[in-house]
């Protein structure tokens, strides 16, 4: 059987070894400066608004749509509570809801106009990313926003838990929503066929319009949360925040559905991804490689993930 | 028709044959210049294996092919049958419905079109006068998607007759080839398309006419060739010759297959009925359905036969009409997919690769999906009950599959139609639909299928079954009802069915039943 094969096994966690590997190979460059606990819990940290972007992006991906707009989502509902915090002097808990809810409305808006009018989501998506990160650079008048209300930044990034800021288990338990949701429910069941098999799922009456908003404002709140918690890391809103966030997430998505359900975009293949990506961008970088690494890393771990994902379902054509 | 000198086509001993069985043998077909020449047959008669020969699209095993008297090598390269005269019009016509009709006439058009550089205004003179010298009421600016049907074919005609008569390789009018261009128009269309034709050959144009339909090939060709099981039973002058003796060489004496039929249901109250259903061919279909019973739907290509089970399970829009199952009344213009399955209504496309199953799914999803809870109880999926769920449907409905985690792509096709009957019969349907149940399975598969139909019926369902294999619903219906043009045109009950009293009613002008 296939689950039982060393060879399945290997995909499954081939990506994990291979960032052990790479901590390896940067621990032996750079023992004292790589190698420390404060270097991996400010990644953990630093990196969990990212997580939660993929994460994110993996729920319309499921059912067979893109989302754009999530990180120009992510830099308005951090702007937006900024502004609500620094300027109007509401306290957090009530931005916390009035963002989730703008993240929510930027899904309907996705969602009905990629339903309603039927255009593909990657062309709607991208127009309202564009548009959203046109009213944050108007809010703000591309400027920064500093000033935010400390209790956010107590609840995102000082507390810690065994030494690694709260957001990081913020990110994790929201990778184990996920992952039930699409592994444990009958909508992670009809998101899947939405994707892989719409007009079977239509015929079985899985009503795929409903489902694909569903998808839409799911991955708008998860960009509102990343939102919140990227104001939250550093106390500021900057306009331009969420614009070098996409395409890491999408790499991510990608590189994380070659491993742990390979063929399938999951939530812990998601979490693995993201971080053996910073991890070689930090190693990289404390070998002191300057900026364009990053877009390297990034832009060539997508194109690589999507080449092994080809790799993967081609093979399996192969051995039946 | 011109009798004398070369014939436009001569082919002789044309044989085919796939993995040992002969699609076609020692065809012989003779078409002069300026004839309308008819083919006809059943499905698998080798019509089709003809022309794809002559398309390039199969190297034949043995024969030749001569053109207004000049030996052709085969197999004909693709691509270059306009150079040696030939050309062809699909079902399909091969337009492109988003482009203007000049921009579908010369495309593809390499040899006179240059590629540098297109003189749109030279090409849409030539365009019209190409279309008067046919009478045709066609703007070379209008999109082809905006056309009528019939413009549509009479645009796909005119471009095949233009390429293949303006080609420089050689100087013969050529030979077109319609490959079933009328079954999805209506009857003044027809004639429309007829009177087309008979311009054409006026010009010296050959014409191969292929169609389901005995009649329009009696109205407008000169003689006919009749195919059966890859033979060339015999080619008729359609003036003279009459019309049943043509039905019988394309029906052929069949055997008696084995008829394996419940006795028929006890008049019971009725399961489910029908009313009005229109679809885009179908007009006004009612149907009153026994429990136990099987009623097979068929006809010709385009009939509307095969509609309705689509326009039943919501799959398609229903342009009007009603169900009543359960008692309770459906209108099916505004019914989704979800509530005629909670209505207990069961749907088997034919696309199984589509429509049934998402083949890069595993067996479980697909065979659970329809099984999936909603509300609080779909929070908490056991996967352990759901794998052992779909164990007994692959042990149940005979499967040959490994686990129930494997792919449905790894499935073969009967397996994967065996599964896809386990996923709705689980479920306790009250009325099957299927269309094509067995499309590309083999016979064993087949009585599996059959087997599993007939039981159902005994527990109470009702089964609806549109098919073009004839020797399908001679095994299992209890009814059949043959289609034309959207209505019912025969329905034979009991012992009156068999393959050739169904062939007989499809070919046939009699009416058994209005």
């Amino acid at each position: 059987m296939r689950e039982k094969s060393i060879g399945y096994q290997f995909e499954r966690f081939g990506l994990v070894l291979v960032w052990v590997a790479v901590i390896a190979i940067f621990a032996l460059m750079r023992p004292d400066t790589f190698l420390t606990w404060s270097n991996f819990s400010s990644i953990f940290g630093s990196e969990a608004v990212l997580v939660i972007v993929t994460l994110g992006l993996i729920i319309p991906l499921t059912a067979g749509d893109f989302d754009l707009s999530i990180a120009q989502t992510l830099t308005f509902v951090s702007m937006l509570t900024a502004i609500l915090s620094a300027r109007v002097g509401l306290p957090i808990e009530a931005i916390v809801p009035i963002a989730l809810l703008a993240g929510a409305a930027i899904g309907v808006v996705n969602g009905s106009i990629t339903l309603f009018f039927r255009v593909h989501s990657l062309i709607v998506t991208l127009g309202v990313g564009t548009f959203l990160h046109g009213i944050t650079l108007w809010m703000s008048d591309s400027q920064t926003i500093s000033g935010v209300e400390r209790t956010l930044m107590n609840w995102v990034i000082i507390h810690r838990m065994f030494g690694i800021p709260i957001s990081f288990y913020y990110a994790i338990a929201l990778a184990l929503i996920i992952w039930y949701a699409l592994a444990y429910t009958t909508f992670g069941q009809q998101l899947l066929f939405t994707g892989r098999g719409r007009e079977v799922g239509r015929l079985t009456g899985v009503a795929v319009g409903r489902v694909r908003m569903t998808a839409f404002i799911a991955s708008g709140v998860m960009g509102a949360i990343a939102g919140i918690l990227y104001t939250g890391t550093t106390g500021s809103a900057n306009p331009n925040s969420g614009t070098s966030l996409l395409l890491p997430a999408f790499a991510a998505a990608f590189l994380g559905a070659t491993c742990i359900k390979p063929g399938r975009f999951n939530a812990w293949g998601s979490v693995v991804a993201v971080y053996f990506l910073v991890t070689g961008i930090n190693g990289l970088s404390v070998l002191g490689f300057r900026t364009y690494v990053h877009d390297l890393f990034y832009g060539g771990a997508l194109v690589l993930a999507v080449m092994v994902s080809q790799l993967v379902s081609g093979r399996k054509e192969r051995t039946l | 028709m011109n009798l004398a000198g070369h014939p436009r086509l001569t082919i002789r001993g044309l044989t085919k044959s796939f993995g040992g069985v002969h699609a076609l043998s020692r065809a012989d077909l003779t078409v002069m210049p300026g004839e309308i020449h008819g083919l006809l047959g059943k499905n698998g008669s080798g019509k089709s294996t003809l022309i794809k020969i002559l398309s390039g699209y199969h190297r034949p095993d043995e024969g030749s092919l001569e053109i207004d008297g000049k030996p052709v090598a085969l197999p004909i390269p693709l691509g270059r049958s306009e150079a040696i005269g030939l050309s062809f019009v699909h079902q399909n016509l091969g337009l492109l419905p988003e482009a203007s009709v000049l921009e579908n006439l010369i495309a593809g058009d390499h040899e006179r079109v240059r590629p540098w550089f297109i003189d749109w205004g030279s090409e849409a003179q030539r365009a019209r006068a190409l279309f008067e010298s046919y009478r045709l009421d066609l703007d070379p600016d209008a999109t082809v998607g905006d056309l009528s049907p019939v413009k549509q074919a009479q645009l796909a005609i005119v471009r095949a007759a233009d390429r293949v008569s303006a080609h420089k390789a050689h100087a013969s009018p050529g030979l077109l080839v319609l490959d079933e261009p009328t079954p999805f128009l209506p009857i003044e269309d027809v004639r429309e398309l007829f009177a087309m034709m008979r311009d054409l050959v006026a010009k010296g144009v050959s014409i191969v006419f292929v169609s389901h339909d005995i009649d329009e090939v009696m109205e407008i060709t000169d003689r006919a060739t009749v195919l059966r099981d890859g033979h060339v039973i015999g080619t008729f002058d359609t003036r003279t010759t009459d019309r049943n003796d043509i039905v019988a060489a394309i029906v052929g004496r069949s055997l008696t297959q084995e008829r394996r039929v419940d006795a028929p249901p006890a008049a019971a109250a009725p399961l489910a009925r029908v009313s009005a259903l229109k679809g885009r061919v179908l007009g006004g279909f009612d149907l009153e359905l026994r429990p136990g019973e099987i009623v097979g739907l068929t006809g010709l290509i385009g009939s509307g036969y095969d509609e309705v089970p689509y326009l039943l399970s919501a799959a398609r829009p229903v342009a009007g009409g009603r169900l009543d199952i359960g008692g309770e009344t459906l209108d099916l213009s505004s019914t989704a997919p979800a509530e005629a399955i909670a209505r207990g209504i069961a749907f088997i496309p034919a696309d199984r690769q589509k429509q049934g199953l998402a083949l890069d799914l595993t067996l479980t999803e697909n065979a659970m999906l329809p099984k999936c809870p909603s509300g609080v109880a779909g929070l908490f999926l056991n996967h352990r009950r759901r794998e052992t769920a779909t164990g007994g449907l692959i042990r149940d409905f005979f499967v040959k599959a490994v686990s129930p985690r494997q792919f449905g792509s790894e499935l073969s096709g009967g397996n994967q139609q065996k599964l896809l009957l386990g996923k709705w019969l689980q479920l306790s349907p009250r009325l099957i639909l299927l269309d094509e149940p067995t499309q590309g399975i083999d016979v064993g598969a087949r009585q599996e299928i059959y087997d599993r139909l007939r039981e159902a019926c005994r527990g109470g369902a009702a089964v609806i079954c549109a098919s073009s294999e004839f020797e399908q619903l001679a095994m299992i219906a209890h009814r059949v009802l043959v289609f034309e043009r959207g209505r019912v045109k025969a329905q034979l009950e009991g012992d009156a069915i068999n393959k050739s009293s169904i062939e007989l009613a499809c070919y046939g002008e009699t009416r058994i039943h209005a």
